[in-house]
């Protein structure tokens, strides 16, 4: 298996940050930053929420993004897409609810809270909800629930400069722009994939 | 060009000094009173209100434009960043069901001057002739009360003041663009081949992205942005196309005031003005005419909002007409895997099209059709994309690791109009303590025929230009409908020249008032009906 950083070797996207605007770098070099206390999740639910989010992206090995953290902060402040399925309520809620529900199986199932549990148990709970589908799960769509967690996980992973190492994306682009669009061209600061031909796991595996 | 300067100086009144906003301009603005009674009153600064208020002010009238969201500064308030681009949306509660709800927030309206054109792609299409007469033609959907000959001049101007980039337009009214077709990146190198070797016909563009200077707006610098707002002043969104020249002519607009209300004098029956919050204070502003361009969900919500003893379910709701017939159109995207790198983040997502198949083929099971469009989504919607098929965990970002290698098109598959697809009132209600609006949507079975023939032409042609592997998701573009326009107010909310037939001094001038959305993207279509509503207005229609 692929380890991060293994196919674009070298290619690090904060060493190009002197060519992003003032304003876009104060954004994204804040995630960055060291994380702050959780502003929004309880204790108990950030750590519940922290391992669910770090599950959903495989962050067994890194590379250390602090998702819990991403989240809470567009909780706490309100940045939420705004709309909802009419049998979910408002995100904050659905997360807090979601967790709980999280635990509830987790300590049916395997006897301990969801963020106690071993990385194996978790990702069965996980993969159990991911199956029902549009099936019921405490008294909401699976399917919604799976949609909101997945949105707000990718959301925060690939908002990352360390999530872009890991697939040559070089981030920022103003005010230096590109000057080789087209299939197989690069610019100076990118980074020919070392492994082109290591396609992703295949369609049903 | 001096063509086009002598009737929209907006993009020589932008600086020229690699700065983006002309501060004096705003600054120096011409500025009403709540009481002063101006000749319009618009609601909403996007495709069609801001070239509503843009022609309106050129004709020499009092108008104001308010906006619930923040008046722009693309140095100051837009970044170049996906996730740091979430304040551009329209993200006040929505409640969305039905048996296929639509999401909205990043995908679909904007909040702030210029509308959901600040992170639109950046196509901009005519619609063909056929889509003004669906019924006629084909026995689905409906017919326009105008035709596209109404619309034709208003196209060709707006093209030039845009200014739009294409190859020649083989499709519906041929026509050609003002702007030469720009270079293309991989995506639409990818989408080209698979074209040539199916035989399908695909051209470069459409786009409202200047290819060359522009007045003051520079060149574009291929950086793939364009969904998270232009901070080069290359793609146009009514912000610097149409705004700069409103103000010039003595327009005002007013942002961050957020229109609760339309008022309406209940013993004439006429619009009296619109109720406002600024600052957290509530506030009137008169005016003789009003005219609504909120979006076609904002626009029916602040209708049925706007209930008074006169109209006690909804303003111009007397016949039932309003919130119904909103369409979107299916966007299903597929993405196909290359053994080379097509990056397809270099370059606008906008590229490439083809509208082959967009009219009704009599051998098919299915009416109307869809188009072909390069999309090229960033690393976070394209995780999306990757999500969508179940993947989580170590799988999802072993395929992420691979984005290099992707290319993504999606199909704009027109929707049919249909009277439960609708805007109503939910119990909750918003930050103002106002009713939020609940969205239902069901396809029917042309819609999903539909969907499924543009997923197998995608899958061929990515296939036929080197894929290996396929993946394709069910996605939702450009909502349009909820006030249409009609014959007669049994069957729409405005008449031919956007007027509504319950109040004589009230207009609709935005995405609402389509009968229909054909495959194209609408926002030239949006711009168009509202010039062409402007002239009417103008022309005293009071
Ligand atoms: C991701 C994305 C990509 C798109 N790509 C394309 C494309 O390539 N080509 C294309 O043609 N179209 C595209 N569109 C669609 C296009 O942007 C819209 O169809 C078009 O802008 C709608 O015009 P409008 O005038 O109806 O509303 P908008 O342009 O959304 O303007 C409505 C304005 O009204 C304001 N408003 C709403 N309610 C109130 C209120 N109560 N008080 C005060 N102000 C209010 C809002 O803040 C907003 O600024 C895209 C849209 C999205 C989201
Ligand atoms: S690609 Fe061009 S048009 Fe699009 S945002 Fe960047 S500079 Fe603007």
């Amino acid at each position: 298996m692929s380890g991060p950083g293994q196919r674009f070797p070298g290619f690090d996207v904060l060493s190009q940050s002197g060519n992003w605007d003032p304003v876009t770098a104060r954004v994204v070099l804040a995630r960055v930053g060291p994380a702050g206390d959780l502003r929004f999740f309880t204790p108990a639910e950030g750590q519940a929420a922290a391992a669910l989010l770090d599950r959903l992206l495989g962050q067994a090995d890194g590379p250390g993004v602090p998702l819990v953290g991403l989240v809470d902060a567009r909780l706490s402040e309100g940045r939420t897409d705004g709309w909802r399925y009419d049998d979910m309520p408002e995100d904050g809620r659905a997360w807090r609810d979601s967790l709980s529900f999280l635990d509830a199986d987790a300590l049916a199932g395997v006897g301990l809270g969801f963020a106690a549990c071993p990385a194996a148990d978790q990702e069965a709970l996980i993969q159990a909800i991911r199956d029902l589908g549009p099936a019921d799960w405490h008294g909401m769509a699976a399917g919604h629930i799976w949609s909101l967690w997945t949105r707000y996980a990718c959301t925060a992973f690939y908002s990352h400069p360390s999530a872009w190492n890991e697939i040559g994306f070089p981030g920022p682009a103003y005010p230096r722009g590109y000057k080789n669009a087209g299939v197989d061209r690069r610019e100076p600061f990118e980074v020919r994939d070392a492994r082109p031909s290591d396609d992703p796991v295949p369609e049903g595996a | 060009m001096g063509g086009v300067r002598a009737r929209n100086e907006s993009a020589w009144l932008l600086p020229n000094d690699g700065t983006r906003t002309h501060h004096a301009l705003r600054e120096n603005m011409r500025t009403f009173a709540d009481g002063d009674e101006v000749d319009v009153v618009i609601v909403g600064c996007g495709a069609g209100g801001a070239t509503l208020l843009q022609r309106l002010a050129r004709a020499g009238l009092r108008v104001v434009a308010l906006d619930a969201g923040p008046f722009w500064d693309p140095d100051r308030d837009w970044v170049s960043d996906e996730a740091g681009s979430h304040h551009l949306y329209w993200t006040e509660p929505r409640v969305i069901t039905g048996d296929d709800p639509v999401p909205l927030g990043s995908n679909n309206s904007g909040r702030g001057v210029g509308g959901s054109m600040v992170h639109y792609a950046g196509f901009t299409p005519r619609f063909h002739p056929s889509d003004f007469r669906t019924r006629i033609l084909d026995g689905v959907g409906a017919d326009w009360p105008i035709r596209y000959c109404d619309l034709r001049p208003y196209y060709r101007d707006l093209e030039e003041e845009l200014p739009v980039a294409g190859e020649r337009w083989p499709w519906g009214d041929p026509h050609g663009y003002p702007h030469r077709p720009h270079p293309v990146g991989g995506n639409g190198e990818v989408f080209l081949r698979g074209a040539r070797k199916l035989g399908i016909t695909a051209k470069v563009g459409p786009v409202a992205i200047a290819n060359g200077r522009f007045g003051n707006r520079p060149h574009c610098i291929y950086r793939g942005f364009c969904l998270q707002g232009c901070k080069v002043n290359a793609k146009a969104s009514p912000l610097i196309t149409h705004i700069p020249d409103a103000l010039a002519r003595g327009a005002e607009v007013r942002a961050d005031s957020m229109v609760t209300s339309i008022e309406v004098d209940q013993r004439t029956g006429r619009a009296k003005g619109v109720r406002y919050v600024r600052d957290g204070r509530p506030h009137f502003q008169r005016a003789a005419m009003v005219a609504v361009a909120g979006y076609s969900i904002e626009t029916p919500r602040l209708l049925l909002n706007s209930a008074s003893s006169r109209f006690p379910d909804g303003l111009c709701n007397d016949f039932d007409q309003v919130g119904r017939y909103l369409m979107v159109q299916g966007a299903p995207q597929t993405a196909g895997r290359f053994d080379a790198e097509v990056r397809m983040y270099k370059a606008p997502p906008p590229e490439v099209s083809s509208e082959e198949f967009y009219e009704t083929d009599p051998a098919k099971p299915y009416k109307r059709g869809f188009s072909l469009q390069t999309v090229s989504p960033l690393p976070i919607t394209w995780a999306e994309h990757v999500a969508a098929q179940g993947h989580w965990g170590r799988v999802l970002r072993d395929y992420m690791r691979d984005y290099v290698h992707w290319s993504c098109l999606g199909a704009l598959c027109e929707f049919l109009p249909q009277p439960g697809n609708r805007v109503t009132l939910a119990q909750e209600t918003d930050g103002y303590g106002l009713p939020v609006a609940r969205f239902s949507y069901s396809q029917c079975d042309n819609d999903r025929l539909l969907m499924r023939a543009a997923q197998a032409v995608m899958e061929n042609l990515l296939r036929a230009a080197g894929a290996g592997e396929v993946i394709t998701i069910d996605r939702y573009a450009h909502l349009v409908g909820g006030a249409r326009m009609a014959a007669d107010e049994r069957h729409g909310v405005v008449d031919a020249d956007c007027r509504t037939f319950a109040v004589p001094n009230l207009y609709i001038t935005d995405g609402s008032v389509l009968p229909t959305q054909g495959s194209a993207n609408p926002a030239l279509t949006i711009m168009a009906v509202a010039a062409r509503a402007a002239d009417h207005m103008a022309g005293g229609a009071r």
